[in-house]
């Protein structure tokens, strides 16, 4: 059980980082973004567009080369790719909703349907091949009691450092208190001075661009595919669920125990030779948590019923 | 809403339905008799489904993102139950139930995983019960596909039709034979739609009875139901088993339709599928979905032909995949301009969260 212990923490980094930005999202502006597994696949295909040599001729009918670049620069393009289309959603897509009053469940169905047409942009651009990163292959090594090898512990303590940032940031500037104030309350806060538009768009930028990230992780440790974001989406909705919906200290411990949980499953007695239902556990322990506990770990009591 | 208004966007949408046929005809010089009948038993099929989904959310108010597990378990139940075979040897099971015998079971599981869907959603509020009822249906394809000792697993289903082909009536034999049909095809065809027509007089009936008011007035205002002394809860309840009877009903067609069945069929994208065609035709309707459904299905099937032209180094799995953004940008365009569809009223759309 304990060798799938690496295996779960390297998972446990991707949902979390992936919760606390679908959490951020969802407690600023009451979105469930069903969306959000493509921005997270956009992190990937577009640092591999980024970073994959000029000769290598896959994406979008074979029509378009690479770019070639450096590949931590690849990484850091990519992340401003996602913030612009998180800005770009925003402004085009759900601040126009919002101004028309359309309902939370009309907008939750409207992420849903761009979530399918982005994910089959996707196949259209980056085909429905299986790819990986220029990166070279790495052995793995033992630290402490996992193993995992030395470029995933690297994406590990990236993952564990960008969260330890971002929590501060939200805790102590200006504009962490003001996403705050917005989520607590929209109207008293803009009685207060606050713009809240303009809070929203910088949500759905760092929302989108902390998307991005993880799906940068997701991509190094495992490959790129098309529908990645998908495949990962409802393990995200796991983690946020469990530590609580709209709280991103939960959903940081959430997301980190929904991957050690979906992983270390695999070692049970009675999963012998059921590893594709590892995921049907990390579902069932968040239908649990919202019959029994709605408001997760650490989330406050609400009434959601 | 006066009931003029009604009419007029009634036949408005027999108008458009019949445009769209019209248009296979169209596009299609040679062989469109059977590019119909394929799209037909689709569209059959699928409409049933919608129509189901459709007393989930459209008169109770229900978010329920997981209507393909509902499809999944009616077809699993009732192939499992009839002779068939299965698995990666394709073990042959011989004895079974006759087919309307497995077919009832069917529908009763599946309206029983309604049920145990529908536990969560006395609790839940309307976005936390659409993430249940995915994961639930995830879960349960998931499981399906695990347990490869009773369902097949990933190697599915094979061998099940002629349980439900040998009652062909021989008419339909002749038939087919003049327009060149599959008249195994035919049969599901018709059995879709004759379906669909006992569905919606059932439906019909109930909507006018003190129970289908008492349903809808759930959806507007559960308190006031509370109020005058009615079960909320209960209703909900039976709202779920229901619909979920109807998809279970519309997954056994769907199987019978493909002639073997596996996991990969109840993917969440049916789902999608079913709730786009129900918002395309009329949320809160009864026949809305019907008319959805086809206008829907000869959207799908031509832009398969589209999607050829456009991409000429495209692949099968990306042409298929242009199909499928387009559902997205349906499901979009309408949630955004037309949320009460063809045939809906937009007071009967509850589509905020209080």
């Amino acid at each position: 059980m304990l060798d799938q212990l690496g295996n779960g923490l390297l998972l446990g980094i991707i949902i979390s980082v992936a919760s606390v930005a679908l959490s951020l999202l969802y407690g600023v502006t009451r979105i469930v973004n069903f969306a959000h597994g493509e921005i997270i696949a956009l992190g990937a295909i577009a640092t591999l567009f980024f970073s994959s040599p000029l000769d290598y001729r896959v994406l979008f009918l074979d029509k378009f080369s690479p770019l070639g670049l450096n590949f931590v620069i690849s990484c850091i393009l990519a992340v401003l790719v996602c913030g612009l289309f998180g800005g770009l959603l925003e402004v085009f897509l759900f601040r126009p909703l919002r101004k028309n009053d359309v309902g939370n469940i009309a907008v939750l169905v409207v992420t849903i349907g761009l979530s399918i047409l982005v994910r089959h942009l996707y196949l259209l651009f980056a085909t429905g091949k299986v790819q990986n990163f220029p990166l070279e292959l790495q052995r793995r090594q033992t630290y402490l009691f996992f193993d995992m090898t030395p470029r995933n512990l690297n994406v590990l303590i990236i993952g564990i450092i960008v969260m330890i940032i971002f929590g501060l940031l939200l805790t102590y500037t200006r504009l962490g208190k003001a996403m705050r104030a917005v989520r607590d309350s929209g109207e008293l806060s803009s009685v207060s001075g606050i713009n809240s538009d303009n809070i929203i768009l910088i949500t759905w930028i760092s929302s989108s661009m902390l998307a991005g990230l993880a799906g940068i992780f997701q991509a190094t440790i495992n490959d790129v595919r098309w529908n990645m974001g998908f495949l990962i989406l409802l393990l995200i909705f796991a983690g946020t669920v469990l530590g609580g919906i709209g709280t991103s200290f939960g959903a940081m411990v959430g997301g980190l125990l929904i991957g050690i949980m979906v992983q270390v499953s695999v070692g049970l007695p009675f999963m012998e030779g059921h590893t594709e239902a590892k995921n049907a556990v990390a579902l069932g322990i968040m239908i649990l948590i919202l019959l029994f506990r709605p408001q997760g770990i650490f989330g406050k009591k609400e009434r959601i019923s | 809403m006066t009931s003029a208004k009604i009419s007029f966007r009634l036949i408005f949408s027999l108008f458009v339905t019949a445009f769209s046929i019209y248009l296979v005809f169209l596009l299609n010089p040679d062989g469109a008799p059977r590019i119909l009948l394929n799209l037909l038993t689709f569209a059959g099929i699928y409409g049933l489904s919608a129509i189901g989904l459709n007393v989930h959310f459209g008169w109770t108010g229900l978010l329920n993102f997981g209507h393909a597990s509902f499809m999944g378990v009616g077809a699993y139940v009732t192939l499992l139950l009839m002779p068939h075979a299965a698995g990666r040897e394709g073990e042959v099971t011989t004895t079974g139930l006759p087919f309307f015998a497995a077919l009832i079971l069917g529908i009763g599981a599946a309206a029983l995983f309604g049920l145990l869907l529908g536990l969560p959603a006395i609790r839940l509020r309307g976005d936390y019960l659409a993430i249940v009822t995915i994961a639930a249906a995830e879960i349960f394809r998931l499981l399906v596909r695990d347990l490869e000792s009773i369902t097949g697993g990933v190697y599915g289903i094979i061998n099940y039709t002629d349980n439900f082909q040998k009652y062909r009536p021989l008419f339909i034999d002749n038939f087919s034979e003049n327009l060149g049909f599959s008249p195994s095809q035919a049969w599901v065809c018709l059995a879709a739609w004759v379906s669909i027509f006992i569905t919606v007089l059932l439906l019909k009936r109930l909507s006018d009875s003190p129970w289908g008011r008492a349903l809808r007035a759930v959806r507007e205002d559960e308190d006031a139901v509370r109020a005058m002394g009615k079960n909320a809860v209960w209703l909900k309840l039976q709202s779920f088993m229901l619909g979920a009877g109807i998809a279970g009903l519309s997954g056994v067609l769907l199987a019978f339709n493909y002639g073997s069945l596996e996991t990969t069929v109840f993917i969440p994208l049916l789902t999608f599928y079913v709730w786009a065609i129900m918002i395309l035709g009329g949320v809160g309707t009864i026949t809305g979905p019907i008319f959805g459904s086809i206008i829907f299905w000869v959207i799908i099937s031509e832009t398969d032909r589209l999607a050829y032209l456009l991409f000429e180094n495209a692949n099968g799995q990306q042409l298929a995949g242009v199909r499928f953004l387009l559902v997205g940008v349906l499901i979009m365009f309408l949630m955004i301009f037309r949320p009460s569809g063809l045939l809906g009223k937009k007071e009967e759309l509850l589509l905020d969260v209080k």
